[in-house]
């Protein structure tokens, strides 16, 4: 994949949530249990992260992808 | 009340919530009908046109007279119930009319509890008089509440009445309840953070009512003794209690010490937060 | 100073008596002004690759609110290693003496093995700080930094990440920044690039004791609320590392142009920079309180790697105060444009050629690898824990270019592993 399809992406997704109808703050109930954060579990995603930096040629991507060990 | 309440559950119980909402709500709009001034069909409107004449109230509103009968013994005279008529003079909507000396002393003669005569079940009010059950209505109506709400399930809530709060207990993951309180300056942040596991909170004071003039501030607390606003009162005073009644007993007496609102809640051994 | 009495006794027998109140129970009474207790999490995982590396890894999070929507968190993470770990040399129909890195003691492969350098072991402690502020009603702004040390490896970075949200807090970006500082003191020193490894207790092709790395990382990011009950979160990042990037440990074999037995080893070279670009998008749905998390992430560098991961996770409610939560993860990823799994002889750089980039390492190989995982927990409750089981196994094709021995030896073997993590919060 190259530049532009990255562009394409970005755009596809911002189209996607512009189309939906606004959600009014008395409808976040579900929204606002920390379950629905994007990051959820952070201990769990930072072990997972380690191992998978550790292991595997790419980081990052949720966050950053840092450096921080000499294990890759 | 003119004041936004919520009701908030633990519970995955959709239709629970539901029901415990509306049970808390109900017991709101009884009480606000029942003891409102401004209803000219309930038990408060037959008691002011009563011209002299006794009053048989019912047992509900015994225990609430009795209650009242006790804070104006506990305060000295300064929580009085029949201090409300003031309003008609200091109207605390941020202007600069302020009524004359004579005027407020004028007043003195309609104000004091100790005219009335209270021989429960008949309350008999003299004329010209005037009961105002809005000092502790608010809290009484979230304990109300509250009772009923834990009546039906023991689910972990908070009730919270334009800020007059009572929590039965933490929801299930947490330790506490987190109460932000609000700043006063500030667009609405909260600036502390209130961990109540249960119990009650309630605040006394209103930035937004005073009134100005000549550059010094009337705060919108007054003394019934003096019908004069209690100079240097903090702006606004939060205290935690067993029961909401209490707290706003407490942070209303608070106010009305003025300047030694700090000393009097520090021998109270609650929890509070004062600002000045 | 005026003395008050204190009403409390008095006040408690007034609204006894009044029936409407409920006396359920009594507020604790504590310390005025007394807001917010410190948060405790822990997890510790437990990974143990088939016979090569086994780490233990502990890690606790203390996190306080210090105000509405300001955080002070502090984590700690030790994450211990023994165990064996690939060197980038092939197997061979003889046995292979290796020096270690310290270039002062050897260890042997066994005939037809993949060869194992034992002496992978070690212990790293990091810790990091971080600190949420709100800067405005709809801006916050998160602070961090850490620290992270290990015998031959120190690492410093700092970031910062600003989140506004716009559209009734249905949208929000962000944007974030982020600098890392790596030292590498690598033991017996910095290998000589393309230098030869000598037998032990000769002096190793050396060019110096320590190295070191800046990565640079930018993070923008969106999200957004899709529906009561859906999100949408959209990440670009891209990160630069410049520095010393080549891995000390990692060696190449050169084979016999006619056998393809192993005749010298030499040490790895990359190049001293790397720049990345990645996408990751992450959708979040519940469905009446089980909830689908999905992500997907692309990334593409100027090594040549590009990648594609996709993971997904499913909480299955199973009552109010537990969940079952399986998770599969898929990985691919293509090889860097200078990994090779090893030399003929006479194609092999000349030792301190450092623009010439080769390694052997298989993590910069092409492969796949998959993850499946079962999580089991309890939540609210006042205690909330879970275990996770995980099997991770990562598989790449033997290279085609292969011949002689070689022909016949598994030159990427499959690596496999099990994880055990709990979590567990005070």
């Amino acid at each position: 994949m190259n530049r532009k399809n990255i562009l394409t992406l970005v755009m596809l997704v911002t189209l996607s949530a512009c189309a939906s109808t606004p959600v009014q703050p008395w409808e976040k109930g579900v929204l606002a249990n920390p379950d629905m954060a994007p990051e959820s579990s952070p201990l769990t995603s930072s072990l997972d992260d380690h191992i998978y930096f550790s292991k595997e040629g790419t980081s990052g991507g949720r966050g950053f992808a840092g450096g921080g060990c000499g294990c890759n | 009340m003119a004041s936004p309440c919520e009701v908030l559950i633990d519970t995955f119980d959709e239709t629970l919530a539901k029901q415990l909402t509306s049970i808390a709500a109900e017991e709101a709009w009884r009480i606000e009908n029942k003891f409102s001034r401004y209803n000219n069909s309930n038990i408060i409107h037959h008691i002011h046109t009563a011209q002299g004449e006794p009053v048989e109230v019912d047992d509900e509103f015994c225990e609430l007279l009795n209650f009242a009968d006790q804070c104006y013994k506990l305060s000295d005279g300064l929580f009085d119930i029949t201090s409300g008529i003031l309003r008609e003079i200091w109207k605390f909507d941020g202007s600069s009319n302020i009524p004359s000396r004579k005027q407020a002393k004028a007043y003195l003669k309609r104000i004091g509890w100790d005219e009335v005569r209270w021989q429960a079940p008949f309350l008999t009010l003299p004329k010209g008089m005037e009961i105002d059950l809005g000092g502790f209505g608010k809290e009484y109506a979230v304990d109300s509440a509250a009772k009923n709400v834990a009546d039906q399930s023991s689910a972990a809530f908070l009730i919270n009445f334009g800020g007059d709060i009572y929590a039965n207990k933490p929801p299930k993951e947490q330790d506490s309840w987190r109460i932000g309180l609000e700043k006063n300056d500030a667009l609405g942040k909260a600036n502390s953070i209130l961990e109540l596991a249960s119990g009650a909170v309630a605040t006394s004071g209103d930035t937004r009512r005073y009134l100005e003039k000549s550059g010094i501030r009337f705060p919108h607390v007054l003394n019934p003794k003096t019908a004069w606003p209690v100079m240097r009162a903090p702006s606004s005073v939060t205290v935690v209690a067993d029961n909401c009644t209490s707290a706003g007993f407490l942070a209303t007496m608070a106010m009305l010490k003025g300047k030694h609102a700090d000393e009097f809640l520090a021998a109270q051994n609650v929890r509070y937060s004062l600002q000045t | 100073m005026k003395n008050f009495k204190n009403l409390s006794v008095a006040l408690a027998g007034a609204t006894a008596c009044l029936s409407g109140v409920a006396n359920v129970s009594a507020a604790e009474t504590l310390d005025k002004n007394d807001f917010g207790n410190w948060d405790i999490k822990s997890a510790i995982l437990f990974y143990n690759e088939s016979d090569r590396v086994q780490a233990i890894e502990p890690v606790i999070t203390a996190t306080k609110q210090i105000d509405t929507d300001e955080f002070l968190s502090f984590k700690l993470v030790v994450d211990s290693l023994t165990g064996a770990s690939a060197s980038g040399a092939v197997p061979s129909t003889e046995a292979q003496t290796f020096s270690t890195p310290s270039g002062n003691d050897s260890y042997t492969t066994p005939a037809n093995e993949t060869p194992l350098d034992p002496t992978f072991f070690d212990t790293r402690y990091a810790l990091s700080a971080s600190w949420v502020k709100p800067i405005s009603r709809f801006t916050k702004l998160t602070l961090g930094s850490n620290f992270s040390n290990e015998f031959d490896y120190l690492s410093l970075s700092s970031s910062a990440l600003l989140a506004h949200d716009i559209n009734n807090r249905n949208t929000t970006l962000s944007i974030g920044v982020s600098a890392a500082f790596d030292t590498i003191d690598t033991v017996g020193g910095i290998p000589v690039a393309f230098g030869r490894q000598l037998p032990e207790g000769q002096e190793q092709p050396r060019q110096g004791e320590e190295d070191d790395k800046a990565v640079i990382d930018v993070v923008l990011g969106v999200t957004q609320v899709l529906s009561k009950d859906s999100l949408l979160v959209f990440n670009y990042s891209f990160s630069q590392a410049d520095g010393y990037l080549t891995d000390p440990y990692k060696v190449i074999s050169v084979v016999d142009a006619a056998s393809a037995k192993p005749i010298e080893t030499l040490y790895e070279n990359r190049p001293d920079n790397r720049t990345k670009h990645a996408v990751y998008t992450q959708y979040k749905r519940n469905f009446s309180g089980n909830i689908l998390d999905a992500s997907y992430r692309y990334s593409t560098d100027d090594f040549g790697i590009d990648s594609n991961t996709v993971d997904l996770r499913f909480k299955y409610r199973l009552n109010e105060q537990s969940f079952l939560k399986p998770h599969i993860r898929f990985y691919s990823q293509s090889e860097a444009d200078f990994y090779t799994p090893f030399f003929v002889d006479g194609s092999q750089p000349l030792a301190n050629n450092s623009s010439s980039f080769a390694t052997a390492d298989y993590r910069l190989g092409e492969f796949t690898s998959t993850t499946i995982g079962l999580e089991y927990g309890r939540d609210n409750v006042r205690r909330p824990w879970s275990v996770a089981l995980e099997y991770y196994v990562q598989s790449g094709d033997e290279p085609d270019n292969t011949f002689g021995q070689l022909a016949n030896q598994e030159l990427y073997p499959d690596v496999d592993a099990v994880m055990l993590r709990i979590n567990f919060d005070y």
